[in-house]
């Protein structure tokens, strides 16, 4: 089959180049081995960890890093890519709050609070300076899941001058008594039986306790969330807002289907379950790539691809135990910080992370990737997301806003 | 300073011998304290590679050795089948060995009363279809793979069943000297800082790698030669067996399947302090190299992590290089030896000989006290510690040996698959509680009592968790949220040092996955300020820093 | 790429405990007796080694639907891990009489086919007769079974080609192509229609139908973990198919769980790795790829006549784990007039003789309920499915008539 554009890898970056190229009308093929980052995140949009206003920081980091990924970017593909995402989420019924020039401190399954711009409406009475208006919070979860700690969340709070207070939930009857990981309980709250039991609980502890909010963990429904949320609220008589779990993160999973579903929407086609070996093509114009299946490789051409397979942790760049370095998809030169002994600080939380995080395919201004020398290597690839060499995602705290900001721009070239 | 303790045997040192050494003057009716400056096992004995030795290895260079680890092998197995798992034991000839060795290793073996019987390649082959294919001879031997953790925990728990005291995080900061015999020591507890003297008729010894720097305190002279020793553990056993390659030993010559793992080893490089060694990458790089020709691919399985334990060797001869120093024991009576009475070490040996190493130093203490009670230890089965499955303490005896596949066997039947904290070495809350009860100080004891964190994830999931709860479990004796969140990043940067040797493919991808858990989703370095020492923990004390020092 | 090269065993190296896996499984989303991929698979096999007795059950209730092995970021093959420790139960305590019955799919087939379907057909109809086999065999008195058929596939095959040659003696204008087509016990006793639609299409492009000598695929028995008798079974399809495939003569299947067993499920599953092994499965297709070939090749013949409709398909679990995307999708596309809603669900919850079984038919029915919704919320009065008992298990979830879309593309070539 021929297409117009085949992305590669089914994380935020893929998704938003692939929404791009569909909505433009192209037959799209968005490639992937399996799902991807969105998964194990928070749900949240970071833009930067760097004060207040992201956007602006964002304008003096493109500034001082011209091969940064954001500057390669530029900020009109991140504000409309920002703008995209929050139709689709708004679409699924799932709005997003915030606004890029500002950034908010959350609460973290640890009771760290860590900042992030976009959050999701589920979030927003968890936000920092609410909870430092005086009035006490509640910090509540379940024995049965093992993913979320309210008595550690509520004392480290406290720390940190928060007025909160932990407690654990009884579980309603269910069908099971083993297993309850986070989409198990998502699936629960999508249940008006099971929110009732938990309201009334929840209505009690509230009642005795006077708390203005409850902080639950991000399980509150899966494709339903803010009215679960919005219910819960009701009967709880105080606000409830979701801290996101160890992952799987339901969160993550919410954007990921908001996203997969304006995709299918706009025409586009998905496989899975697919690793690409390798492409074929000349003249520095990739024309096939060709992908593993059952007994035989898959063939599939394209006008034009973009690489989205993510870093280190994504699976898109791959290191062997000589301390090489490979793009796992295309084999396109990798740009990497010296030897296997300059890749780790001998602190596991060096503030300024592991150098090897920063390696990446080096790419021009319109995210094509270049080679050792600094020439075009595929002049109708484009390269986005984590793949990127030239910045660490999760240090810099730019995960999700440089997946979008690069992922767009693949799909406006 | 706090009240004396008065006993009549002081015990230094909290490893395999040491904790054999207690059980065994308890079992005699002797009173006894054991000290240890960090965790049960958190010198040499938590840091080995797992094998129970048949003896093989040692049986042409080193025939008293081998002789013994035959002895011992047979009396472990009786006592602690439950820290075991009989895997039996090749020595293969590869193409990279002297043919010719073979048959004078099954004729030293002989000799040393090692058990040995040649079988077929093309049977070893069946059994281990992961081994070199182009190996020449197999020889079957009576190796085993022990749970050194566990086993120190079990002799432990039958010392205090018989009374003794056992102090961990207890430093010895001085032996106190009555003219020419010591009469105790004064120990440093390491959760409080509080001094106590201790009061008795002998000290015994048994620091292993640091038994010169306690002999020392005494001014006596025991030179102890650290040997280093580096492993890697690989993600999941390519064979059950262990392998040995049948040559003179060197390093990288062992494959040990051990619980989930497979564990190569070792190396053996002399380092100038017992608490100051890095892990070279040219170390790992080699393993990998020797690794290849035993099992073919060996460099493309997935590393877990590297660690280095320090061998005591003790020196008592020019010999030409440390491999050479006899893995025999040596009981110094100082009082013959150097005219200082009241002190003994006990030197050298093997995890394998530990049991008779305490035999031979109780059984002198007992000569030199009066007591007459024989020694039982190799008689009596080791009482399991509650950190085991329920079922497992449960069963009548005689217990089965370990099986690889019994934790999980135990988790089906509890059907406690959703009660795991640490999900790759299937460790249940009840499990990770117990260990908190049983006085953990902090993640990195809960992880030798249980194996937490010792899976592929190296962490990730478990860590958090076990905070958590040892949170929720302590709160109400004292310790605070920031204690936990002290406990929590001393074991993330625990993890970290044995992981930056093996960071590579599908482990470099796990270690960001886990910073992504860490950084982005937890935020853990944001509680930087909120931590501190205490409630009972012990995360950042230079008595028991374990941190490599990069060459 | 060492993630393709690295055996399944060693392909739990590529675990990173992520619980990807778990959250997309449809079976630990209904019950808790199925713990989830992560665990039952690369987390479990660290604890499994032969020599030992089998230390856990909870992997049996593993449906083998593989959406795990599609959503794996990393690459672990789950399903097969889990479908080998099955057979290491099964090779320890034995095959349950139940499963070696409805494992023989073929042997189950010749019997109730023939012109005695109508009475097999009354008899699995009649509800004390279901009752007790269900209590007898623990097969479920009211999961999909599917009616005989009173000729078989192979039958009618033939006696075409006798009347084809009465009508036109000698020897017929050779046709310059040639396929070999791969029915599947499915085809030849219940559904001989799917057949004579794939004969006609086939047809249409120029193909001469060869029907070599077959046997079942073994797919059954492989996943209750009978792999012995599996073993025998795919040995005796490479014998027969072999000679065809060596003369570069394609085998064209419409069952997309027979071609996936052939392709790649058999020789993984049961470790065989001949050069033999390596020829039919690399000479094995799935119909509508093997469509999609043709027109990628432009050599599809396109002359459809419309067909205005609308239409509810579910792509099978099966089928996806070809990992060849939608050419049901690429092919139906090019009828004009036709338009398929694909089915986001992720498996209809049969996953061929587990929903059978009475201890997991229930499970079977909640998997399938999205599915089941999604058919019934089409208003369509057909629903197509490449895998045939997920029609049949469409149908008795939602009342729905189901077809194979290759009778849909005959239709379409009038």
């Amino acid at each position: 089959m021929h297409y117009d554009t085949i992305v590669i890898g089914a994380g935020l970056a893929g998704l938003m180049a692939a929404l791009a190229r569909a909505e433009r009308g192209e037959r799209v093929l968005l490639l992937a081995k399996g799902h991807g980052t969105t998964h194990w995140t928070s749900g949240c949009i970071d833009l930067l960890d760097a004060g207040d206003d992201p956007l602006a920081a964002i304008g003096r980091l493109a500034a001082e890093q011209p091969e940064h990924p954001y500057a390669l970017a530029g900020t009109v593909a991140l504000e409309q890519g920002l703008e995209r995402l929050r139709a689709a989420c708004e679409a699924a019924g799932y709005p997003l709050a915030g606004s890029p020039g500002r950034n908010v401190r959350l609460p973290t399954a640890l009771g760290a609070l860590r900042p992030t711009c976009l959050l999701p409406a589920t979030m927003v009475a968890g936000e920092a300076r609410q909870l430092a208006d005086g009035r006490p919070t509640l910090i509540a979860g379940f024995h049965e899941l093992r993913d979320f700690f309210p008595p550690l969340i509520a004392a480290n709070l406290r720390d940190q001058g928060l007025h909160a207070e932990a407690a654990y939930l009884g579980l309603p009857p269910v069908e099971r008594s083993h297993e309850f990981g986070p989409m198990i309980f998502a699936r629960l709250f999508e249940r008006t039986d099971f929110r009732a039991a938990i309201g009334e609980q929840l209505a009690t502890l509230v009642r005795r306790g006077g708390y203005a909010r409850v902080g639950l963990p991000a399980v509150l429904g899966v494709r339903r969330a803010t009215e679960v949320v919005r219910d819960l609220q009701a009967r709880a008589g105080a606000l409830v807002f979701e801290i996101p779990t160890l992952p799987t993160s339901v969160p993550g999973v919410r954007l990921f289907q908001a996203l997969h579903d304006a995709f299918l929407a706009a025409g586009g086609r998905v496989q899975l379950g697919s690793f690409v070996l390798r492409g074929e093509g000349a003249a520095a114009t990739l024309t096939v790539i060709i992908s593993e299946a059952a007994a035989r490789e898959q063939r599939h051409r394209a006008l034009r691809f973009v690489l989205a397979t993510g870093g280190v942790a994504g699976g898109g760049l791959r290191a062997d135990h000589t301390g090489v370095l490979q793009e796992t998809a295309l084999g396109l030169p990798v740009r990497a910080p010296g030897g296997p002994s300059e890749w780790f600080a001998p602190r596991f939380l060096d503030e300024a992370g592991h150098p090897i995080f920063r390696a990446g395919i080096a790419v021009d201004d319109q995210l094509r990737p270049l080679d050792a020398a600094g020439r075009v290597a595929y002049h109708n690839v484009a390269v986005a997301g984590s793949a990127i060499a030239g910045c660490d995602p999760i240090r810099e705290g730019c995960l999700e806003g440089v997946a979008i900001a690069t992922g767009w721009k693949a799909g406006l070239l | 300073m706090m009240q004396t303790l008065e006993t009549d045997v002081l015990v230094v040192g909290g490893g395999a011998t040491g904790a054999g050494c207690v059980r065994d003057l308890a079992m005699r009716g002797i009173r006894a304290v054991l000290v240890e400056k960090g965790d049960l096992t958190h010198g040499t004995t938590g840091r080995y590679h797992g094998l129970l030795h048949s003896g093989g290895r040692y049986v042409t260079k080193d025939p008293q050795s081998a002789t013994e680890c035959a002895h011992e092998n047979v009396v472990l197995r009786r006592i602690m089948p439950h820290c075991l798992e009989d895997t039996s034991g090749f020595f293969v000839i590869t193409p990279w060995d002297d043919p010719d060795y073979g048959d004078v290793f099954v004729a030293n073996c002989r000799k040393t009363g090692v058990p040995v019987q040649e079988i077929p390649v093309a049977e070893a082959l069946r059994r281990e279809p992961a081994l070199n294919p182009r190996i020449s001879r197999v020889f079957e031997v009576p190796d085993a793979a022990a749970d050194s953790f566990l086993a120190t925990h079990s002799n432990a728990l039958s010392a205090r069943e018989h009374g003794a005291l056992i102090l961990t995080y207890h430093s010895v900061v001085d032996l106190l000297r009555e003219g020419d015999r010591v009469v105790g020591a004064v120990v440093e507890d390491l959760r409080s800082g509080e001094h106590r003297p201790i009061r008795c008729a002998f000290v015994l010894n048994a620091a292993g790698a640091w038994a010169g720097k306690i002999a020392a305190m005494a001014g006596v002279t025991v030179t102890v030669i650290p040997g280093k020793g580096t492993m890697v553990a690989m993600n999941h056993r390519m064979v059950n067996t262990v392998i040995n390659r049948c040559k003179l030993p060197a390093d990288g010559d062992i494959l040990v399947p051990i619980r989930t793992v497979a564990v190569i080893g070792t190396t053996d490089v002399h380092v100038p302090d017992p608490d100051v060694y890095g892990i070279e990458p040219d170390e790992i790089q080699f393993m990998l190299d020797e690794g290849e020709k035993l099992v073919p691919g060996f460099q493309h399985y997935r590393a877990l992590r590297a660690w280095a334990g320090v061998r005591p060797l003790y020196k008592d001869q020019d010999v030409a290089s440390d491999r050479d120093i006899s893995r025999t024991y040596k009981l110094l009576d100082h009082e013959q030896r150097d005219g200082v009475a009241g002190l003994l070490s006990i030197v050298g040996g093997k995890w394998t000989t530990y049991r008779m190493m305490a035999q031979e130093a109780v059984d002198e203490i007992a000569r030199k006290l009066g007591n007459t009670t024989p020694c039982r230890t190799h008689e009596e089965l080791l009482p399991v510690p509650p950190t085991e499955a329920p079922g497992h303490q449960a069963s009548a005896t005689p217990r089965l040996m370990f099986w690889m596949g019994k934790p999980l066997a135990d988790v089906e039947r509890e059907h406690a698959y959703g009660d795991l904290i640490c999900e790759c070495e299937l460790v249940t809350k009840a499990r990770v509680q117990a260990a908190i009860d049983s006085g953990a100080a902090n993640l990195d004891d809960v992880r030798r009592d249980v194996r937490m964190g010792m899976g592929p994830c190296q962490g990730g999931w478990c860590i958090y968790r076990t905070a958590a709860l040892l949170f929720e479990q302590k709160q109400a004796s004292g310790l605070t949220n920031a204690n936990t969140n002290a406990a929590l990043l001393h074991f993330l940067q625990e993890r970290w040092k044995g992981l930056t040797p093996v960071l590579w493919g599908d482990q470099l991808r796990q270690a960001r996955l886990d910073e992504l858990i860490y950084v982005g989703l937890m935020g853990a370095h944001r509680l930087r300020e909120h931590a501190e020492q205490g409630g009972g923990l012990v995360t950042d004390h230079p008595a028991v820093a374990t941190e490599y020092v990069k060459a | 790429m060492d993630h393709i090269e690295l055996s399944l065993t060693q392909s739990l190296d590529h675990c990173i405990k992520c619980n990807i896996c778990t959250s997309a499984c449809p079976v630990a989303a209904v019950t808790d007796k199925f713990p989830g991929p992560k665990y039952v698979g690369p987390q479990a096999q660290r604890f499994r080694r032969a020599g030992q007795p089998v230390p856990d059950d909870s992997v049996d209730y593993c449906s083998g639907c593989r959406v795990c092995n599609q959503v794996c970021p990393t690459g672990v093959r789950i399903a097969e891990l889990n479908a080998r420790a099955r057979a290491q139960i099964v090779a320890e305590r034995g095959l349950p009489l139940r499963n070696a019955l409805i494992a023989r799919s073929e042997l189950i087939g010749r019997l109730s086919c023939g012109p005695h379907a109508p009475l097999v057909n009354f008899g699995l109809g009649f509800k004390p007769a279901r009752w007790a086999v269900d209590k007898v065999l623990g097969i479920h008195q009211d999961a999909p079974l599917p009616r005989a058929s009173r000729s078989s596939f192979r039958a009618w095959f033939a006696r075409r080609r006798r009347s084809l040659d009465a009508r036109s003696p000698g020897t017929p204008a050779q046709p310059s192509r040639q396929v070999v087509y791969f029915h599947g016990c499915a085809t030849n006793y219940y559904e001989p229609e799917v057949g004579k639609a794939a004969v006609a299409v086939l047809e249409r492009n120029g193909f001469e139908v060869i029907l070599a000598e077959q046997n079942c695929c073994g797919l059954p028995l492989l996943s209750n973990g009978a792999f012995a008798d599996a073993r025998k079974l795919h040995e005796a399809n490479v014998r027969k198919l072999l000679p065809y495939v060596r003369r570069g003569i394609p085998v064209v299947g419409t069952s997309t769980s027979c071609t996936l067993t052939l392709k790649e499920e058999a020789p993984e599953l049961l470790g065989l790795s001949s050069e033999e092994v390596h020829a039919v499965a690399a000479g094995t297709y799935d119909i509508f790829e093997f469509l999609r070939d043709l027109a990628d090749r432009d050599q599809l013949n396109t002359e459809f006549r419309p067909v205005e409709r609308r239409l509810p398909y579910h792509p099978p679990c099966q089928l996806r784990a070809h990992r060849i995307g939608r050419p049901v999708l690429d092919i139906l596309a090019l009828v004009p007039g036709l338009r398929l809603d694909e089915s986001r669900n992720e498996c209809c919850g049969i996953a061929g003789t587990y929903g059978l079984k009475r201890e997991k038919y229930q499970i079977g029915m909640d998997v399938g309920a999205g599915l089941f919704a999604f058919v019934r919320g089409s208003g369509s009065d057909l629903a197509l499915c490449d895998s045939e008992t997920c029609r049949w298990q469409i149908t008795h979830g939602t009342g729905v008539r189901s077809k194979h879309p290759i009778e849909i593309l005959a239709e379409a070539y009038g």
